[in-house]
């Protein structure tokens, strides 16, 4: 699996008005199976540092498309395993140092591939072990770094939580036992995030932001403190910010007098969804919108029509395109961006 | 992550012969180097050569997060023997180092990190949105925060402030830019002895302030500033020491501002949010937008109300067809009913309808919020 760019383009295909698009499935498929097979390109090596997210964002794809065996388990699993390291953090790629988001990512695989039990039999104890390594990470506020080396972010928080919640080690799934992470410290420092315009932003005193939105309604939503913290008045303010997103040509930007872009369909739709405000945006033309970015002869979708398509944009894309209800695609879970039907096992608070 | 706009040129199948050869050269090189740095790593040689070669592959590929770790692992290496080392400085060495009013060992690591943040230049300007060159730059600081006196570190964070003005000179809008800017002047606060923020010997709250002025007076469109603005206002008005006067009297400026701007461009959404958070400060259920005033209660709140719903009523003369207009009235009366329901007269229901029924033909893109506000407020 790799994060290199292209082959191809998002484009409208000769003759084609914008509503007459359909999702060209076999060709994204397609697309998807074939990145492992480009090592014949100088991006595919410079991209090693985002196999993980590659695979995670491949598979969930295809999950959505409704063909999650297009790629081999054995390999996946394999390959997932081989980044894990004797501290209980996954890299990005193998010999890559462990880092929290690839832990994440490593987890949402094992989840979407049944692989729990041969993480087992690879290290026992497993399990627990990736979530002591990633209770590990949090500071004496409540933030988490990403990695031994300190840096702190509210993806990272966001990152703890949804994966601390997969693997079944989220305090209040486990009520009899000593809580491993501090959750309310780590809430109060969401909070300590927020903005005037509903927004959140990457640190306190930072202006809001779409992808730190995500991260921060996520965390809120997965310990179960969304609709209590932020009550219908603070949903309205989100909400309003987030649909100003929206711009004529239907797709999203990620902040105000920002270029639209097909990745904020996932954040912004997602918070939306979470936050029970996403008829808060004109889902057709959201639709459009994803439909022109991507290629319909070679599979991929690109951030903006006429760029080159990834992986990353052509998960952001479908999943997108899922939250507004396109017909034929599994519903995605707007907090963990995996299919529902799979996070629906998570013990919710 | 991903590609960003990024056209497509020329795709892989049509590459010819010549150039696919040259790709698996460098192919080759990239790798070769790759398994250089990893081996000497992984064989704890933290010599300066293998940090060379860290030099080398971060310029290719400043993505490469491990590498940077490892980067890091030899400078850290380093400063320990040069602490070690302390006790028996050559000659040379002290003599320097007795120049620049330092101890020996902290004029190496003082020396060694304005090398290593004098070459991440080049590739933040290169790669101005890379989380890891920006993530670098901050633990060398820290270092020198750690390692280095007070002085010697204010100083260089100091020389950050003026790079970062430089970045957000190129970009005015990049937000590891803007997040740095807030670390950096957190940190010469900090080590200036300032205690409070914004009243130590190194506060920096007033050039701060200024400083978002003048970002917005080069472009109004900056909400970046405008935001960094909002944010600095607490500790201003308290390093101010300002009274109830002197603070209605900054409310009164900053409104003229953004009216202001809004008259020259009622269509850019950073102004609205910046008049939106204005009028949030005076209104309590906001948490996240302190008072501005000092009293702040109701009664201020109503005649700002007033005053603005007026002053955005006449704006739309002209600019008919500007939603944000349209929006803001109905958001302000709607406060204004709320708090003085005998206040009809001066917004009409009548007025409301209007506004909404406006609002959802020139706005169709958000309907279902429009419809929801219909229900909310009772139209
Ligand atoms: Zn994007």
């Amino acid at each position: 699996m790799s994060l290199a760019a292209g082959p191809g383009r998002g484009h409208v295909a000769e003759g084609q008005l914008p509503e007459e698009l359909k999702l060209v499935v076999d060709k994204h498929v397609a697309y998807i199976q074939s990145l492992d097979t480009r090592r014949d390109e100088l991006e595919y090596h410079l991209t090693e540092h985002l196999r993980i997210g590659g695979i995670y964002w491949g598979l969930t794809a295809l999950h959505l498309l409704g063909q999650p065996d297009a790629l081999p388990r054995d390999g996946l699993l394999e390959y997932v395993l081989s980044c894990l390291h004797d501290d209980g953090g996954f890299g990005a790629a193998p010999g890559h140092d462990a880092h929290i988001l690839y832990t994440g990512y490593s987890v949402q695989i094992l989840t979407m591939i049944d692989g729990f039990k041969a993480l087992e039999e690879k290290t026992p104890g497993g399990k627990q072990k990736v979530a002591t390594f990633i209770a590990n990470l949090q500071q004496y506020d409540g933030r988490f770094a990403g990695d031994q080396w300190g840096e702190t972010d509210t993806r990272f928080l966001f990152s703890a939580f949804y994966t601390l919640s997969l693997l079944g080690y989220m305090p209040h799934q486990r009520p009899s036992e000593p809580p491993i992470i501090d959750v309310p410290a780590a809430t109060a420092y969401i909070k300590a995030c927020h903005n005037f315009d509903g927004g959140f932003g990457v640190a306190p005193g930072a202006e809001s932001h779409s992808g730190q939105v995500f991260t921060c309604v996520g965390a809120l939503s997965v310990a179960g403190e969304l609709d209590s913290y932020l009550g219908e008045e603070g949903k309205d303010r989100l909400g309003a910010w987030l649909s100003e997103r929206q711009l004529g040509s239907g797709g999203l930007n990620g902040r105000p007098e920002k270029l639209v872009d097909v990745c904020y369909s996932w954040w912004v739709g997602s918070s939306l969804a979470m936050i029970d405000r996403l008829h808060w945006l004109d889902k057709a033309k959201l639709t459009a919108f994803i439909l022109q970015c991507q290629d319909p002869e070679q599979g991929g979708i690109a951030d903006r029509p006429e760029d080159m398509v990834d992986v990353f944009h052509t998960v952001f894309g479908i999943a997108g395109l899922s939250l507004v209800g396109y017909p034929g695609i599994g519903e995605v879970d707007p907090a963990y961006c995996m299919p529902k039907h799979i996070t629906a096992r998570i013990q919710r608070p | 992550m991903g590609s960003h706009g990024i056209p497509r040129v020329g795709a892989t199948f049509d590459k010819s012969e010549q150039a696919r050869d040259k790709e698996w050269k460098q192919i080759a090189q990239y790798q070769a180097l790759e398994k250089d740095v990893v081996g000497r790593v992984n064989a704890k040689d933290y010599s300066d050569a293998t940090f060379q070669l860290t030099s080398q592959l971060l310029t290719q590929n400043p993505e490469y997060y491990t590498i940077w770790n490892y980067r890091r692992l030899i400078l850290q290496d380093v400063f320990a023997r040069e602490l070690a080392a302390a006790d028996h400085p050559s000659e040379q060495g002290a003599a320097a180092a007795d120049k620049a009013g330092l101890p020996p060992a902290q004029h190496e690591i003082l020396l060694l990190i304005k090398e290593d943040l004098q070459f991440l230049i080049p590739l933040l300007k290169q790669y101005p949105k890379c989380y890891w060159i920006w993530n670098h730059r901050s633990w060398l600081l820290g270092a020198a925060t750690k390692h280095l006196l007070a002085r010697g570190a204010v100083e260089l964070w100091q020389g950050e402030l003026g790079l970062v003005s430089k970045m957000l000179g190129l970009d005015s809008r990049n937000f590891h830019g803007w997040g740095y800017r807030r670390e950096v002047v957190q940190a010469i606060e900090r080590l200036s002895g300032g205690g409070d923020e914004g009243k130590g010997s190194g506060g920096l709250v007033e050039p701060e302030f200024a400083y978002t002025t003048k970002m917005i007076q080069s472009n109004l469109s900056n909400f970046s500033a405008w935001h960094y603005r909002s944010q600095l206002m607490p500790a201003l008005l308290s390093s101010r020491n300002a009274d109830t006067a002197a603070r209605q009297a900054f409310l009164d400026a900053e409104f003229e501002l953004i009216t202001k701007a809004l008259y020259t461009d009622p269509y850019d959404q950073s102004l609205w949010f910046y008049h939106q958070y204005l009028m949030a400060t005076l209104n309590p259920s906001n948490a996240q937008a302190p008072p501005i005033l000092d009293p702040c209660g109701a009664a201020e709140h109503l005649q700002y109300l007033d005053q603005e719903i007026e002053s955005v009523r006449e704006m739309l003369d002209g600019a008919e067809d500007c939603k944000y207009i349209y929006q803001a009235l109905l958001e302000y009366s709607g406060r204004y009913l709320e708090l003085a329901p005998e206040g009809e007269g001066k917004v009409t229901v009548t007025e409301l309808k209007e506004w909404l029924r406006e609002l959802r033909k020139i706005d169709p893109l958000r309907d279902g919020r429009w419809r929801d506000l219909e229900g909310k407020m009772k139209l």
